[in-house]
């Protein structure tokens, strides 16, 4: 159907619908409302199940009674219900919709830091730095075994905060701090340390110490405990009130600096909090979880897609669709094979790539 | 509001590329800046809305330097409509003409009536009022251009700044933009490239030419044969336009002006 423009000479004026073409409608959003809240209920059955279905199930109705009991402060009943609920499970469940929170908000940071919607944490290097420390732990020993002691992920997080130092005083030379250097210097140096970890690997003596390393740049939470959930669970809230305090000003970078600058957004200065705040938050994640992939780049691109690119209703979306992301993904992990775990980031990239697929497809095909 | 640019200089990594510019834009009038490509006009405007910090100079906005605001203060006075017209990311209309809010609202806060009713306003006013939902990516370029003008309408500015607002748009689309701007009766800073829109919508022009001011007037008084001789290096007539008296500049397409040629004058100090 040809439109027909307004007379331009007589009525300058630009008013009214038949100015607009009408071909393509208005993008179509979920109300941000109600799909925090399906996901908040998503995330809870979720958890319910991530610690009732195991090698022993246990009823769901004796999870929550388990869990209420140890809240309320009430001395736990004896016997293998709260060792396994309270003990193993939970903190794992719980460990796994941190991280996937924290990842589903480092993504939704990173993808604004570098003006790419398809940018993801491990872009900036930090990372690659993280799993270079934890695995340099693991080979020389200071870990404790195949397990993931507090040696490996004070390495790790040492190994993130040493990258993002390097990743950053590149990226500064010659006074610019534009989106390319960040991810010319992360990518450069990422693919360097990546070699050294490699490197590492053959070195590894024996076979258990090789195995604790592939579970580690595989992304595991296995090693999950409540000791190891605080400090995630700390920083993870933290970083949402950071991230959200800025979200209009993420939102005006969408376009680029000049317009961040001229909507009163000074654009080199947020880009500096967030690679702060994002570099601290990976190794944090990093450190507790390994190296899980596509998380960080899925789960706010699938976000977008359903509420829109507005960061006030996607950073708190992404946290929630990434928790119960990872809370699903570790059920399946632990569950899928009789005889041995999945590593976490095996199971992310098996489901995440396909759903990446489909939802642009499906995104496309609307906008055709 | 009256913008006063005063022995402005701007350095790209200690290269001067702008140098002891002075110009003023008188409330309510629409200042021209046209030039060559590189004279200078793109790296002039940036410093108004504060994405260029001046090597020396200042830029006055009614007597206040808009460097010593803080940048949201200078967000609430200047509006700027850059050369950035795309987004890899899925934004709404909405989305976009909301951001003109940004130096409005306090960190957390959210939507109030104001921000809508004012979003709402200056949609309407550049005529995508019911656009509101669209994808910001499906539009055309007219249109992208015009839901810009609405974002920096809706900062509620007391100043304009627009670089190349025109640019790759079609004639009616170039024609109805610059009569929405004219509409405004702002204080308004905007470069151009066609010389010919620029002598009828501006009412003073200032020519750039290697960083620096070489002429400013009205559009009548400023560009003459010779000028865009020595300054465009072309051979040109200045006429008068038929229907709206305006100055007309036919070019002649086929070969340059003879006399100072750009290459000619770069030798020049």
């Amino acid at each position: 159907m040809p439109i027909v423009e307004a007379d331009a000479q007589t009525t300058p004026a630009r008013t009214g619908p038949d100015h607009t073409p009408g071909r393509a409608p208005g993008v179509r959003h979920v109300r941000a409302g109600v799909l925090a809240a399906v996901l908040g209920v998503a995330l809870l059955a979720a958890l319910t199940f991530a610690v009732a279905w195991g090698s022993t199930d246990v009823p769901p109705r004796e999870v929550w009674s388990v869990v209420l009991r140890r809240l309320s402060g009430e001395a736990p009943r004896p016997g293998t219900s709260d060792l396994i609920v309270w003990q193993l499970r939970l903190p794992r469940a719980l460990l796994a919709a941190v991280v996937g929170a924290g990842l589903g908000l480092v993504g939704t940071a990173v993808q604004a830091l570098v003006r790419n919607p398809l940018a993801d944490p491990y872009l900036l290097g930090i990372s690659s730095g993280a799993s270079l420390g934890a695995v340099g732990a693991l080979v020389l020993g200071l870990g404790t075994g195949g397990a993931l002691g507090l040696g490996t992920s004070g390495a790790a997080f040492v190994g993130a905060l040493a990258t993002f130092a390097l990743v950053w005083l590149i990226a500064r030379r010659g006074g610019g701090f534009s989106p390319l250097r960040l991810v010319l210097a992360g990518v450069g140096l990422g693919q360097f340390l990546t070699g050294f970890t490699s490197y590492l690997v053959l070195q590894a003596g024996d076979e258990q110490q090789t195995q604790g390393v592939l579970f580690w740049l595989m992304g595991s939470l296995g090693g999950a405990g409540w000791e190891t959930l605080a400090v995630p669970a700390a920083a993870v809230p933290v970083a949402l009130l950071l991230l959200m305090a800025r979200a209009r000003a993420l939102n005006t970078m969408m376009m680029g600096d000049e317009t961040a600058a001229g909507l009163g957004v000074s654009p080199a200065r947020l880009r500096r909090e967030l690679f702060v705040v994002t570099s601290v938050l990976t190794g944090v994640l990093v450190a507790v979880s390994g190296a899980i992939a596509f998380v960080g780049l899925m789960v706010p691109h699938a976000c977008r897609l359903l509420v829109g690119a507005d960061h006030r209703r996607l950073l708190p979306v992404s946290a929630l669709f990434g928790a119960v992301l990872l809370v699903v993904v570790d059920i399946v992990c632990r569950t899928a094979l009789d005889t041995q775990e999945l590593p976490v980031g095996v199971v992310t990239s098996l489901i995440g790539a396909p759903a990446l697929l489909y939802l642009l497809d499906r995104r496309l095909g609307r906008n055709a | 509001m009256n913008i006063a640019i005063e022995e402005l200089s701007v350095a790209y990594a200690g290269r001067a590329v702008v140098s002891g510019v002075h110009l003023i834009a008188a409330d309510g009038e629409i200042a021209g800046l046209v030039g060559p490509n590189g004279s200078g006009k793109s790296s002039v405007l940036r410093t108004v809305y504060r994405h260029l910090r001046p090597a020396a100079g200042r830029v006055l906005v009614d007597g206040r330097d808009v460097w010593e605001l803080t940048p949201v203060q200078a967000a609430r006075c200047v509006a700027a409509l850059p050369q950035e017209r795309t987004s890899d990311f899925e934004l709404t209309v909405g989305d976009i003409v909301m951001m003109g809010r940004t130096p409005y609202k306090r960190p957390f806060a959210g939507e109030d009536a104001t921000d809508r009713a004012v979003v709402a306003g200056a949609l309407e006013r550049v005529g995508m009022g019911a656009a509101r939902g669209r994808s910001f990516s499906t539009l055309s370029g007219g249109e992208r251009q015009r839901v810009l003008l609405a974002r920096a309408l809706a900062q509620d500015p007391d100043v304009l700044v627009l670089d190349e607002p025109t640019n790759h748009l079609d004639v009616l689309h170039q024609v109805e933009l610059l009569a929405l701007l004219r509409e405004q009766r702002r204080t308004t800073l905007v470069s151009l490239h066609d010389l010919n829109a620029a002598a009828s919508v501006c009412d003073r022009l200032h020519v750039l030419h290697r960083g620096r001011v070489v002429a400013s007037g009205t559009p009548r008084e400023v560009l003459t044969p010779e000028l865009l001789a020595e300054v465009f290096g072309v051979r040109a007539a200045v006429l008068e336009h038929p229907l709206t008296g305006d100055p007309l500049i036919a070019f002649d397409h086929r070969s340059p002006a003879a006399v100072a040629s750009p290459v000619t004058t770069a030798v020049a100090p």
